[in-house]
C-alpha cells in the first residue's frame, strides 16, 4: 500500500496540465471598467466582467484590439454589444467585423444608420434590430454584413464598392426588380450553397420567375409584388424550422396575409376572370379545419397557404389541378372519386372536384348529416340542379346517411356503456379497443362515401357494424361477468348472514347459561 | 355385588391433548385462557373490540398480499403490466387486489379509532406503557406499508405521489438528501425506488410488524385488557374470553368481513375521495409532466396540509424543515404519552390528556379537510379557492368539534377543554376570520400554555366524578 500510494500520486500528476485561463483582460479592455457616465457611475460592471471571462482568452485578446483601434468606440458602445450575451464563436465574427462594430456605436452613428439592440429606444429603424440580425441565419453562418453589401469586414473606412452591387439608393427602394436576382447570385448558385447547406435547394430563381408574384414583379415590373424580401425579411432572416421565423408553418398564414389580407393594398389585382382578388382568404382559412389544425392544435403537418398554392412559385391551383393539391394529403378520397361516376360529371361541367362540396379556405370539418337528398342538403341542392328525378341517387345518399350515423350512435352509446363497466371493476379495455376499431371503421367509411357506390361503401360500413357487434357482445359479457359477481356477493353475503346469526344465537344461549348459573350460585 | 365399570376408552382429542400436554405443558395454557377474563363496566365494550378488528384487517392483508404475490412481477416492463394482468385476467384477480386496498384502508382506520380510543381512556397508563408504545410502532409501521405498497402498481398517480411523498425528506436536517438518495435508490424516481419499496413492502416490514405485533399481543396477555379508570362506574365481574369474548369478536370479524365484501363490490376501485382511489389508469412515465392534483393517501393528507400551510422560509429553517419539525415534536409527545399523563400513571382522572386527544382530533380533522379542497370548488375548470376552502372546512369542523364537546359536557360532566378550545381557536381564526394559519396556531399555542397554567392552580378533580 505505502508503494501504491506515491505510484497513483504520481501517475495522477503524469502529464502536461493545461495552462490554466485567469481570465484576465487586456489593459485597454480592463480601462473601459473605469468609463462613468454623466451621473458618475461605472458604465461596465460585474455582468460584462463576467462574460469577459467566459470567452477564449483570444477572443478577449481580439475585443483587446477593437478598443485599441478604436472600432470600440466605449464603454456604453462595448455595454451594448456584451448585452446580446452572444456565444463564444458568434462574438468573434461580432468583434472581427468592422462594418458591424462601427454602425452600432452610438457615439459615431447617425440613427439612421444605427444597429441596437431596441431601435425604438435609439429611434432608428426597425430594420437595424441588432438582436434579430444576429440570429439571422446567414450571420450564424459566418456571412456578414459585406457578404450582401459589399468591401470587406477588414476595412475601417466606408470604401467606393460598397453597395456598388446595387441600383442606387432613389432606384433600388421604388424598383424592387433587382432583388430575386441580387439574392439568386448565391441561392441559385450549386456549387456556392453546397458550402453551407447542401440539401438547400437552388431554383427558387427560376420557380419564382414562373410564380405570379415573379410575373408581376419581373414581366409587368410592379414592384407591389412579394420577393424575397417580402417574406424572409432583411435583417434577421431565419430557417423555416424556427418558430421566430416569417416563414415558419405557423407564421405563413399571417406572412401572406400581410399583403393579402389588406384590401387597400391588393386593390386593382384581379383573378382571371376579371373579378377583384378577394382579401378573405386568411380569415376564411383561420375559421377552417386547416387552420384550427395549424394554428391552434399546432399540427404542423397541416396545410399552411404554401401547401397548395406553392412557395417561390407561388400560384393559384386551376380547376384542373386543385383536387391533385388535395390528394397530396387526401389521396384515399381522391382514389375513391377517381372511380365514381361524379367523376365524369364533374369533368364536363368543369367543376373542381374536392372544392365544389367542401370549399376552399373556409374549409369545414364535414359532418355526417350534410350528405342529405334534400333540397337545401350537400347533395340535394345540386341534383336538383343538374341531376333531378333520380331517386337511386336520393337512396344511395340517404343509405350513406342513415348508415353512418347509426354507427357514430353506436360508439357514442357503447363508450360510456364500457366506462360505467369499468368503473364497477370490469375489464373494459377489449370494449374500449373495440370501439376504437369502431372509429376507425366511420373514417374508412366517411372516405368511401366518395366512391357515391353502394358496394363501396359498403366495404368500410361493414367493417363498422362488425365492431359495433364485436363491442356489443364484449359489452354483455361482460354484463353476465357482473351479474355473476353480484350473485356470488349475494350468497356469500347470504351465507356469511346465517353464519353470524348461528353465532349471535350462540352467544345468548352462552349468556342465559351463565345468568343461570349465576343465580343458582347465589341460591333463591 | 356392584361390578366396576370399566373405563370409557378416551377419544382422539382427549388422547392428543394428553400426548401434547406431556411435551409442552399446553394445560397451563388451558388453564389459562379458562380464567382469561375481559372487564365490564368502566365504559363500553366497543372499545375492545378495535384491536381485534384491525387485527383482522391485518390478516385479511396477509392472505390478499400472498396471492397478489404470486402473479405480481416487479420491473419497469412488469410491475404495471402484472397488475393489470391480476385485475383483467386471473379468476377472481380483481377481487383479491379489491380487497387488499380496501382492507388497507379499512386496517388504518380501524388502526386510528383503536388508537384514538386507548388515549382517552388512558388504557396506556402503568403497567402498560409499552404496550402503547408497540402500538404506536405497529402505526408507525402501517403507514410504511401504506406509502411502500402504493407505489408497486407502477402507474401515474403512484408514481408521482411517491416523488411527491419522498421529496419531502429532503427537509431532514443534514442527512437530507442522501436519505432522499436512499429511500429512492437515487436521485429521482426510478425503478431502483420501486425495488427498494417492493423489499421494504414485503420483506422487511412484515419482519418488523411480526416482532412487534408479537410483543404488542404478548403484553396484552400477560397484563390483560386494561380496566376502566378506577374514578368511572365501578366494574363488574368480567367476562370470560373463551368462549363469550372471541365469539363476539369472530361474530364483528365476520360483520367486518361482510362489510368488505360488499365495498368490494360496489366500489371496486375505492371511494373516489383523493388518497382513497386505486385504479389502475395509466402506466407511470417518468418523462411525463407531474400528474395534476397529486395528494398522497387520505392519513397523511394532514402532514400534506401542514406543509402547504408553512411559508418557503420559517426562523432560519426552510418552511417544509420547519413542518416536518412541528410533525416530528408532535409524534414524539403522542408516543411518550404514558410516561407524560403523571395522573393517570397513578389512577387519577387526567382530564387534560383526554383534551389532547380531542384538540388533535380537531386539529388533523381541519387539515385533511382543507386538502380535500372542501368547499373551495366554486367554478368548474378553476383551481380550488384556498380562502373558501378554508371558510367551508372551519364551519364543518366548528360543527363536528360542537358535537364533541356537547357530548363532553353533557354525557360525561368533562369541563377541562382548554387543548382542543385552543385547536378550535385556530380553526376560527384562520378558517372564518382569514387570519395566518401560523399566527393563529401561534395564538392558538399562547392559549393552551394559558390554559395548562390555569388548570395547575386548580385542584386536583375529585375521584368519582367522570372526567
Amino acid at each position: 500500500m505505502t508503494v501504491l500510494l506515491p505510484l497513483l500520486l504520481v501517475l495522477n500528476q503524469a502529464g502536461p496540465a493545461p495552462a490554466a485561463d485567469d481570465g484576465k483582460l487586456p489593459p485597454s479592455l480592463e480601462a473601459l471598467f473605469q468609463e462613468k457616465d454623466k451621473e458618475g457611475k461605472l458604465i461596465l460592471g460585474d455582468p460584462e466582467r463576467t462574460y469577459l471571462k467566459k470567452l477564449p482568452p483570444h477572443t478577449r485578446e481580439l475585443i483587446g484590439k477593437d478598443v485599441d483601434a478604436l472600432t470600440v468606440g466605449g464603454a456604453r458602445h462595448l455595454k451594448a454589444l456584451l448585452a446580446l450575451e452572444l456565444p463564444s464563436q458568434n462574438a468573434a465574427i461580432l468583434f472581427s467585423d468592422n462594418c458591424i462594430l462601427c454602425h452600432t456605436d452610438p457615439e459615431s452613428q447617425k440613427k439612421i444608420h444605427l444597429f441596437s439592440a431596441d431601435p425604438k429606444a435609439t429611434q432608428s429603424s426597425e430594420i437595424l434590430n441588432l438582436k434579430s440580425f444576429v440570429s439571422d441565419v446567414h450571420f450564424r453562418r459566418g456571412l456578414s454584413c459585406s457578404g450582401c453589401h459589399g468591401g470587406s469586414p477588414a476595412n475601417d473606412v466606408m470604401t467606393a464598392d460598397i453597395a456598388a452591387r446595387w441600383p442606387k439608393a432613389d432606384v433600388r427602394h421604388t424598383d424592387r426588380t433587382w432583388i430575386p436576382e441580387f439574392c439568386a447570385r448565391c441561392h441559385a448558385d450549386p456549387a456556392f450553397m453546397r458550402g453551407f447547406n447542401p440539401s438547400l435547394p437552388t431554383d427558387q430563381l427560376s420557380k419564382y420567375r414562373e410564380s405570379q408574384h415573379g410575373i408581376l414583379l419581373l414581366q409587368q415590373k410592379d414592384s407591389k409584388a412579394a420577393q424575397c424580401v417580402s417574406c424572409h425579411g432583411v435583417h434577421g432572416i431565419r430557417g423555416p424550422k424556427s418558430r421566430q421565423s416569417s416563414v415558419h408553418p405557423q407564421a405563413i398564414p399571417e406572412t401572406c396575409g400581410r399583403c393579402h389580407a389588406d384590401p387597400k393594398y391588393m386593390a386593382g389585382y384581379k383573378k382571371d376572370d376579371g373579378t377583384p382578388l378577394p382579401t378573405d382568404q386568411l380569415a376564411s382559412f383561420k375559421k377552417s379545419v386547416h387552420g384550427k389544425a395549424l394554428l391552434e392544435k399546432g399540427d404542423l403537418g397541416a396545410p399552411a397557404c404554401n401547401s397548395c398554392h406553392g412557395n417561390h412559385a407561388a400560384m393559384p391551383p386551376k380547376v384542373s389541378s386543385i383536387s391533385q393539391v388535395c390528394r397530396t394529403c387526401h389521396s384515399q378520397n381522391g382514389t375513391f372519386f377517381d372511380g365514381s361516376k361524379h367523376k365524369q360529371a364533374f369533368e364536363a361541367h368543369h367543376w373542381p372536384e374536392c372544392e365544389k362540396c367542401h370549399g376552399k379556405h373556409e374549409i369545414m370539418k364535414p359532418a355526417d348529416t350534410l350528405i342529405s337528398d334534400a333540397r337545401d342538403g350537400l347533395c340535394g341542392s345540386c341534383h336538383a340542379e343538374n341531376a333531378k328525378d333520380n331517386p337511386e341517387c336520393n337512396a344511395t345518399a340517404r343509405y350513406f346517411r342513415s348508415s353512418l350515423l347509426e354507427l357514430v350512435a353506436s360508439g357514442q352509446k357503447l363508450r360510456p356503456q364500457a366506462e360505467a363497466l369499468g368503473e364497477r371493476g370490469l375489464d373494459a379495455e377489449p370494449i374500449v379497443a373495440s370501439i376504437e376499431e369502431l372509429n376507425e371503421a366511420i373514417v374508412q367509411t366517411r372516405a368511401r362515401v366518395h366512391t357515391f357506390d353502394r358496394g363501396g361503401f359498403d366495404q368500410g360500413a361493414k367493417l363498422g357494424r362488425d365492431a359495433v357487434a364485436k363491442s356489443e357482445a364484449l359489452v354483455q359479457a361482460a354484463r353476465n361477468e357482473q351479474r355473476y359477481r353480484r350473485n356470488g356477493l349475494l350468497v356469500s353475503i347470504g351465507l356469511m348472514s346465517l353464519l353470524a346469526v348461528a353465532m349471535g344465537l350462540k352467544i345468548r344461549e352462552i349468556g342465559r347459561r351463565r345468568a343461570r348459573a349465576s343465580q343458582e350460585r347465589q341460591g333463591p | 355385588m356392584i361390578e366396576a365399570q370399566p373405563e370409557a376408552p378416551a377419544s382422539f382429542g382427549e388422547r392428543l391433548y394428553r400426548w401434547l400436554d406431556a411435551r409442552f405443558g399446553v394445560g397451563k395454557l388451558v388453564e389459562f385462557a379458562r380464567h382469561k377474563e375481559v372487564p365490564v363496566g368502566g365504559h363500553s365494550m366497543v372499545w375492545y373490540y378495535l384491536g381485534g378488528t384491525t387485527l383482522f384487517f391485518f390478516t385479511v392483508q396477509l392472505v390478499s398480499g400472498v396471492l397478489l404475490l404470486m402473479y405480481y412481477q416487479p420491473g419497469e416492463a412488469t410491475s404495471y403490466e402484472s397488475i393489470r394482468y391480476v385485475t383483467a385476467k386471473v379468476p377472481f384477480g380483481w377481487l383479491i387486489r379489491s380487497i387488499h386496498c380496501w382492507s388497507a384502508h379499512l386496517m388504518i382506520l380501524s388502526l386510528v379509532v383503536h388508537m384514538f380510543s386507548t388515549m382517552i381512556l388512558k388504557a396506556y397508563r402503568k403497567p402498560r406503557e409499552l404496550t402503547w408504545l408497540t402500538g404506536f410502532l405497529l402505526f408507525a409501521i402501517a403507514l410504511g406499508f401504506g406509502f411502500s405498497g402504493y407505489l408497486l402498481p407502477w402507474n401515474e398517480l403512484s408514481f408521482f405521489a411517491t416523488a411527491v411523498g419522498t421529496d419531502s425528506v429532503k427537509s431532514v436536517p443534514v442527512i437530507g438528501q442522501w436519505l432522499l438518495e436512499v429511500m429512492r435508490g437515487g436521485p429521482d424516481v426510478t425503478i431502483n425506488t420501486l425495488y427498494r419499496f417492493f423489499a421494504l413492502h414485503i420483506v422487511i416490514l412484515p419482519l418488523l410488524i411480526v416482532g412487534i405485533l408479537s410483543g404488542h399481543l404478548i403484553f396484552i396477555q400477560v397484563q390483560g385488557m386494561a380496566h376502566g379508570m378506577a374514578h368511572q362506574r365501578p366494574d363488574r365481574p368480567g367476562l370470560r374470553f373463551f368462549p363469550d369474548f372471541l365469539l363476539r369478536d369472530l361474530l364483528l370479524w365476520l360483520m367486518c368481513l361482510i362489510v368488505l365484501a360488499v365495498l368490494v363490490y360496489l366500489l371496486p376501485y375505492g371511494p373516489g375521495i383523493p388518497g382513497m382511489e386505486w385504479e389502475l389508469g395509466k402506466k407511470a412515465n417518468p418523462l411525463a409532466p407531474a400528474y395534476p392534483g397529486i395528494k398522497p393517501e387520505w392519513y397523511f393528507l394532514w402532514v400534506y396540509q401542514l406543509l402547504k400551510e408553512f411559508p418557503p422560509h420559517l426562523l432560519g429553517m426552510e418552511g417544509p424543515q420547519a413542518a416536518l419539525l412541528v410533525v416530528t415534536v408532535l409524534m414524539g409527545i403522542w408516543a411518550l404519552v404514558p410516561w407524560l399523563d403523571r395522573r393517570a400513571s397513578r389512577g387519577q382522572p387526567s382530564p387534560m390528556f383526554t383534551d389532547l386527544a380531542i384538540a388533535a382530533i380537531i386539529f388533523m380533522s381541519y387539515l385533511t379537510l382543507k386538502a380535500w379542497d372542501i368547499g373551495g370548488h366554486g367554478v368548474p375548470g378553476k383551481l380550488p379557492d384556498p380562502r373558501s376552502t378554508a371558510w367551508a372546512c372551519a364551519w364543518i369542523t366548528l360543527g363536528l368539534a360542537s358535537v364533541i364537546a356537547v357530548l363532553r359536557l353533557l354525557a360525561y360532566r368533562q369541563r377541562w377543554m382548554y387543548f382542543s378550545g385552543a385547536a378550535l381557536l385556530q380553526v376560527v381564526l384562520n378558517g372564518i376570520l382569514g387570519m395566518d394559519y401560523l399566527i393563529a396556531g401561534g395564538i392558538a399555542l399562547v392559549v393552551a400554555i394559558g390554559g395548562l397554567v390555569v388548570s395547575r392552580r386548580e385542584p386536583a378533580p375529585q375521584m368519582g366524578v367522570p372526567r
